[in-house]
């Protein structure tokens, strides 16, 4: 399989643009279906050429092999590419997966799946297409209907209507009257080709009041008339389909990476790319300079009221100044969640048909924008949950006719900005999720008392799905209706400073909605001193802070405990928690006990005080402190003074230290 | 039966016009609230059919509380009440959900378009 020289030095390389190259080529793939043209299908001849090459160089024969015929393919593709069918596409994509197998499987050293009898077909299937000969059905009729068993994720756009509105020119407001009418499409289906451009709409500039936007949809004529007759002073000029894909405003505009430059038909702007690394240094410079401003004024608080007077003006200024920057270089870290989504179809494509189950994935509002760090954090959860839609939501054909309901499955993914929050949701029509058996299973897992499950909301009991001890329990996927990893989903969600909440109706469906920051790099801290030290908490983990002192406490099993709300919380001494030496403290003084959430549940910290709230820029922590257990990254204050903060949600819960009782 | 409305706006003699325009138009108000936190309380006690919202108010606006009443029901149908040169914020309410808008001072003949069209009669 390996050839006589040493490779192993390039075999990074080979998987990481290997891997680069079969993924992109499965993309393109998914997105060409239904629209092929010339540049395309030279595109993924490209792909494939590349992975060919470089199987080649590798001496992985099987590989090359499969490489070759699938270039082949393509080529023939190429030449007739009205010979490219779902059936030649479905083809593709098994290539692009064995061929992926094989990276996978050279990158862990295992030998390489068999690929002959795919080989084969692909040769048959290209000799089949050679020019002047007519196409013959590529599968035996016996061959398992792989067209129809996820027919519904055919990346075959649903149809397009070119809906043209008038405001009417008595409106008072035109321009919101014109926004809310987009708005209310906009819950239909995706929004392309908004002309003028939104912005434009919004301002009430129209000529007669009237605007176009191109609206796919799968509701039909009869709701979309319906959805405009209940805007007041908006009236239906002219509903018509389109028919043939929309022309693309210059071939050379319609960059395959770029597929967001289509939507809202947004005049085509200049754009230069630059490197990601070169997006984030700019941030950490912006937020220096924040800080640098914050240690000026801070330098002046020493002056004489006069000179303080003039320098605070001049600081206030730069501050200004500084904030205007540090929010453009923001924008410009902002990407749109399609990064994430334009993936989809194919996963829902390959995960429906895996289950053998019918799924109609629809995707809303992906040219959302969030910061690229969100975005880059984003990809695997999201798979996550549309994998759980398909796999643990959604019914088997079957079931779900007996159940009354449509046999193809609905998913639908919409993500929506809401003042400085993105909601992101997931959701699916399918079996629901059983509340009362997940208590019980958290129960009997002692995860939660049996008190405790009775005092669970609903949304609490959801949430247990995704709790360590629950979701990796592979028992549970199929009686609570959700499958493994779900805390691996709202850690991943918790860490770029989101939530997660699930809603879920027995037998209807389940969404789940992550609510999500526009942004990474400020965070919120409540400062707190310990001994000499001082300490920042994301206020987004502090459910509160209690007063008391320490002899008020009460001891549970050996584990001093705060009475907070109804419930009584873990306390321990932050010096302790972070093994730093604290100020030596009366048992009858009252201290501050901040109550923070960690993974595990409410833990009252004791702190030696309260400094108060700020909003820093965050910076992540360089070797070797990001070694350290329990920091979640340094920030500075604007008298100089570095400052931790804290990863509450890893904070070791008492429950676990050895009881000893510290506080 | 006629529907029932919650009218929250911070000033009492914004509300008595609302309230007489409903009246004469065959709603019934049900409720009326001076604040966004208030309105909120109001809507999960009342359940009303339909509520116009003021947009700035105090202790909590309107955008706020639009935001906190469809958070409690999604299909909560609340319609603003802005003034002229409030169309950026207007536009965020409707981001928030809001299903439409009435500009003050209102006329009887538009809000009454307005409610009838968001509840489907018009």
């Amino acid at each position: 399989m390996a050839a006589q020289w040493d490779t192993s030095r390039y075999l990074a390389l080979f998987v990481s643009e290997a891997t680069e190259h079969l993924d992109a080529l499965g993309k393109e793939l998914v997105r060409l279906e239904g629209d092929v043209t010339g540049e395309a299908i030279d595109s993924l001849f490209r792909h494939a050429h590349s992975v060919k090459g470089m199987a080649g160089s590798m001496g992985y024969e099987a590989t090359t092999t499969l490489g070759h015929r699938l270039e082949d393919l393509l080529d023939r593709v190429r030449t007739s590419p009205n010979r490219f069918d779902r059936q030649v596409a479905d083809l593709v994509l098994q290539a692009v997966d064995a061929l992926s197998a094989h990276v996978k499987a050279a990158a862990a050293g295992e030998p390489f799946p068999d690929a002959s009898a795919l080989t084969q077909q692909l040769e048959t299937v290209a000799s089949s297409m050679r020019p002047g000969t007519t196409p013959i059905p590529f599968f035996p009729p016996e061959a398992p209907p792989l067209v129809q068993s996820a027919p519904s994720t055919e990346p075959q756009l649903p149809p397009r209507w070119l809906v043209t509105l008038r405001v009417a020119t008595t409106s008072a407001q035109p321009g919101v009257r014109g926004f809310l009418a987009y708005k209310r499409l906009s819950s239909l289906g995706n929004l392309f080709r908004c002309t003028p451009p939104l912005d434009e709409v919004k301002s009430g500039k129209l000529t007669n009041g009237t605007f176009s936007v191109e609206l796919e949809t799968t509701e039909n004529e009869a709701a979309v008339q319906k959805t405009v007759s209940q805007v007041a002073d908006v009236e239906l000029v002219s509903l018509t389909r389109v028919t043939a894909p929309p022309p693309t405003a210059a071939p050379a505009e319609e960059k395959p990476a770029e597929p967001e430059a289509r939507a809202l038909g947004q005049e085509p702007q200049r754009t230069v790319r630059v490197r990601t690394e070169l997006l984030d240094q700019f941030l950490d410079l912006a937020g220096e300079l924040l800080l640098a401003t914050a240690g000026v004024r801070e330098v002046g608080r020493g002056l004489d009221e006069e000179p303080r007077a003039q320098l605070n003006g001049s600081v206030d200024r730069l501050h200004a100044l500084v904030r205007g920057l540090h929010d453009k270089v923001m924008e410009a870290r902002m990407t749109p969640v399609s990064v994430i989504t334009e993936r989809l179809p194919r996963a829902a494509r390959d995960i429906a048909r895996r289950r053998g189950r019918e799924i109609e994935l629809i995707i809303a509002g992906s040219e959302v924008l969030l910061d690229r760090a969100i975005v880059d954090e984003l990809n695997d959860p999201v798979l996550h949950l549309l994998r759980n839609a398909i796999d643990h939501g959604v019914e088997p054909p079957e079931e779900r006719r007996m159940r009354g309901k449509p046999p193809r499955g609905t998913v639908k993914l919409s993500v929506r900005r809401v003042s400085d929050r993105v909601l992101l949701e997931v959701e699916d029509d399918g079996r629901g999720m059983d509340v009362e058996r997940l208590k019980a299973v958290a129960v009997e897992r002692g995860l939660i008392t049996l008190e405790q499950a009775k005092d669970l909301t609903e949304k609490e009991a959801l949430l247990l799905s995704a709790a360590p001890g629950l979701s990796t329990a592979s028992t549970v996927t199929d009686i609570s209706g959700r499958g493994v990893g779900m805390d691996a989903v709202k850690r991943a969600v918790e860490a770029v400073g989101g939530t997660l909440e699930i809603t879920s109706r027995r037998g209807l469906g389940t969404t789940f909605r992550l609510s999500l920051p526009l942004t990474v790099a400020m965070v919120n801290l409540l400062l707190v001193s310990v001994g000499d030290d001082v300490y920042g908490l994301p206020i987004a983990k502090v459910a509160g802070v209690v007063e008391t002192s320490r002899s008020r406490l009460s001891h549970s099993q050996n584990v001093p405990v705060l009475q907070f709300g109804a419930s009584v919380v873990p306390a321990r001494e932050l010096s302790a928690v972070l093994e730093v030496p604290g100020r030596p403290h009366d048992v009858e003084a009252l201290s501050p006990f901040v109550v923070v959430e960690t993974d595990e549940g409410r833990v009252a910290l004791a702190v030696d005080g309260l400094l108060g709230q700020e909003e820093v820029v965050l910076k992540a922590l360089a070797r070797p402190l990001d070694q350290v257990k329990g920091l979640a990254g340094v920030t500075v204050l604007g008298n100089g003074r570095p400052v931790f903060i804290l990863d509450v949600a890893k904070l070791e819960h008492p429950a676990r230290v050895a009881a000893g009782g510290e506080a | 039966m006629s529907k029932r409305v919650l009218v929250v706006d911070d000033s009492v003699f914004m509300r008595d016009i609302i309230k007489d325009i409903f009246a004469a138009g065959g709603f019934s108000v049900v409720g009326e609230a001076g604040n966004g936190v208030e309105a909120v309380e109001k809507y999960k006690e009342l359940k009303p059919d339909l509520v116009t919202m003021d947009l700035v108010m105090p202790y909590r606006n309107g955008i706020d509380a639009t935001r906190e009443i469809l958070r409690g029901d999604g299909k909560a149908l609340v319609v603003m009440c802005s003034a002229l040169g409030q169309e950026t914020m207007v536009m965020e309410a409707i981001e928030a959900g809001a299903v439409d808008f009435i500009v003050k001072p209102p006329r009887a003949e538009d809000v009454l378009a307005v409610v009838k069209k968001v509840l489907g009669e018009g």
